[in-house]
């Protein structure tokens, strides 16, 4: 083995903290060799951040070879991000967006700034850009509102533990839910939910003029995409069957590339006109 | 943007499988007050190794508590993804379990561990996994010089039943799988019970054929060394897989020489990742780091005590005492 001490730019993907009201945001920068675009990557919820994580990576390098620059980044108090996971909410979410969207587009030279999310991340960067964020949407497998992505969660989260358990500590689904909405504190793979939060989620969700993506171009003016994503999109999307095989996911990447192209095309174009 | 807070600074290495990046958490001095200068006085070090787990926070973002907890206790921990996983380059390995069940992250780990090592000034590497990362971490203990202890969370010392070459079990397996679903096989798995209760109490326990034999001589051989093995197991995966109690066996073999501790965490699965299994995994692997590693941060020493009492986490049945560990060094 050859041991150096690199520094972090000379091969293109570079981890830092970003500093945020109360804590600090692990996110890794993919650069991009004369990038004509940026995008900004808001992964999923909580624990799907694990499974889905290697098909996200790999999506941020397959973007950043073809001339667009990537952030991607953990939420507030999950992943390697700073903070207490159960002392957040989803307005501190959508701040970690609205901020990390200031940075990128703050970046010289100025380039169209894509905000692309999945799942409860499509919510999120959905909301910011109905604030005005972005100049392009992409939007995977947005749930109808986070509560569905959290009770999916909650509903696998049960079937293994049903599996795993001794018998005195299996808990159904559906009782899960029911301490929730008693204001309980549950735990779901390691994280700490709580009635709060849960109730909250119900009411999170994209504005309407999001949910149909040629009538929200219109009317945002700035080009929208929405796609639904498959079993066969697994390990990004439940059931994330293959999360540790790294299954071949460029069928995905070229389509959704080809939509990001052309929302480059039309708000280059825009900016010209 | 920057690659260091307080608490953690990211790392990255260049090794020959590609770019490695991790994250260092670090140290506490209770005597100054601040983040310990690692220069100043060298420390034994923490090294958490992925299990089967895509990133290095591990389920739960577990590893990253246990990290911050170990560092605010004075000792440098560190999480790495491995090549292929996480945000570090390369491909995971085709046949990923068997690839860890044979040691194939040996040379890897020990690469990052003498790297650690010498960038941070550590007197040696405390190395910690979960399930296969456990697995990982003996294979890397043998192969380091620089590793001086081992936390073991479910250790796993058998390797998959044997399978033809289409990946569907050998025959002999299916008859025998057929046969043992029925009347006779149960009168079989009486009787070859009771003959192997007879035989170990005679002769004391054989291994079982599916043992991971490689992996069980590591261990053996650190063991025999006396080197310091915290042994934490889940309760339901041990009745699960329990068939044959390992460790055990191996504390038994290695005889007064070895430094074994195994304890059972009540209350918590096999990923350790619920509140209960959190802390009491975090509080006894303080009391064993503290006891065989010390470094001699008095003030640690109190937050300690002070913050097991206020938090009563105490209670299980299982933490050993420091009295235990420092009997044992």
């Amino acid at each position: 083995m050859i041991s150096e001490v690199i520094k972090k730019t000379e091969i293109g993907e570079d981890p830092n903290y970003f500093s945020v009201p109360g804590g600090h945001l692990y996110t890794v920068l993919h650069e991009a060799e004369n990038p004509v675009a940026r995008v900004l990557l808001v992964g999923s919820f909580a624990a799907e951040r694990h499974f889905s994580y290697q098909g996200w990576v790999r999506w941020a390098r397959y973007l950043a070879a073809r001339q667009i620059e990537v952030l991607r980044y953990d939420y507030r108090g999950v992943g390697e991000s700073s903070g207490v996971f159960e002392e957040m909410t989803f307005d501190h979410w959508t701040e970690d967006v609205q901020l990390l969207a200031g940075w990128l587009s703050s970046r010289s030279p100025r380039l169209p700034l894509l905000l692309h999310g999945l799942e409860v991340g499509a919510i999120l960067a959905g909301k910011c850009f109905d604030q005005g964020v972005g100049d392009g949407l992409l939007m995977w497998s947005p749930p109808v509102s986070a509560n569905h992505a959290l009770r999916a969660g909650l509903l696998q989260w049960a079937s293994v533990k049903q599996l795993l358990e001794s018998p005195e500590n299996r808990t159904s689904a559906a009782k899960y839910i029911q301490q929730l909405l008693q204001g309980a504190i549950i735990d779901v793979q390691g994280y700490q939910w709580s009635g709060d939060l849960w109730r909250a989620s119900i009411d999170f969700k994209l504005p309407s003029s999001l949910e149909d993506e040629s009538i929200a171009s219109v009317a945002y003016k700035r080009p929208v995409s929405i796609v639904k994503l498959g079993k066969n999109a697994s390990p990004l999307v439940p059931p994330f069957r293959g999360y540790l095989e790294n299954p071949n996911l460029s069928w995905l990447y070229d389509e959704n590339f080809q939509r990001i192209a052309s929302m480059v095309a039309i708000v280059t174009k825009d900016a010209n006109d | 943007m920057i690659n260091e807070i307080e608490t953690r600074e990211v790392i990255v290495f260049k090794a020959n499988d590609g770019v490695v990046r991790g994250t260092h958490h670090k140290a506490y001095d209770h005597n100054r007050g601040s983040v310990a200068n690692l220069f100043e006085r060298s420390r034994v070090g923490v090294l958490f190794l992925n299990s089967l787990s895509p990133t290095r926070a591990a389920a739960g973002d577990t590893a990253v508590f246990w990290a911050d907890s170990f560092a605010k206790q004075g000792y440098p921990s560190f999480r790495v993804d491995p090549p292929g996983f996480g945000d570090s380059d390369g491909e995971p390995p085709p046949d990923l379990l068997g690839f860890v069940n044979s040691g194939g992250y040996a040379s890897s780990d020990s690469f990052v561990i003498n790297e650690l090592t010498r960038r941070f000034n550590l007197s040696g590497v405390v190395i910690a996994g979960l399930c296969a990362g456990a697995v990982s971490a003996i294979y890397a203990a043998a192969a380091s010089r620089e590793s001086v202890g081992l936390v073991l969370l479910d250790p796993y010392f058998q390797v998959p039943i044997a399978t033809g070459p289409t990946g569907r079990p050998s025959i002999a397996r299916r008859i025998f799988n057929r046969i043992s679903r029925g009347a006779l096989g149960n009168l079989i798995a009486i009787v070859g019970e009771r003959m192997r209760a007879l035989r170990m109490w005679f002769s004391g326990p054989n291994l079982p054929a599916n043992t991971n034999f490689p992996l069980v001589a590591a261990f053996r051989s650190l063991a025999s060394r006396g080197f310091p093995i915290l042994v934490l197991n889940a309760p339901f995966t041990q009745r699960q897989t329990g068939q044959f109690d390992y460790p055990t066996y191996l504390q038994r073999v290695v005889g007064p020489k070895n430094r074994i501790v195994i304890q059972t965490v009540e209350g918590t699965g096999h990923s350790f990742s619920n509140p209960k299994g959190r802390a009491t995994v975090r509080e006894t692997t303080e009391i064993w780091l503290k006891a065989c590693f010390p470094q001699n941060d008095l003030k640690a020493e109190e937050v300690t005590s002070q913050s097991q009492v206020r938090n009563g986490t105490t209670t299980l049945h299982a933490s050993p005492t420091a009295a235990a560990f420092q009997r044992m060094r």
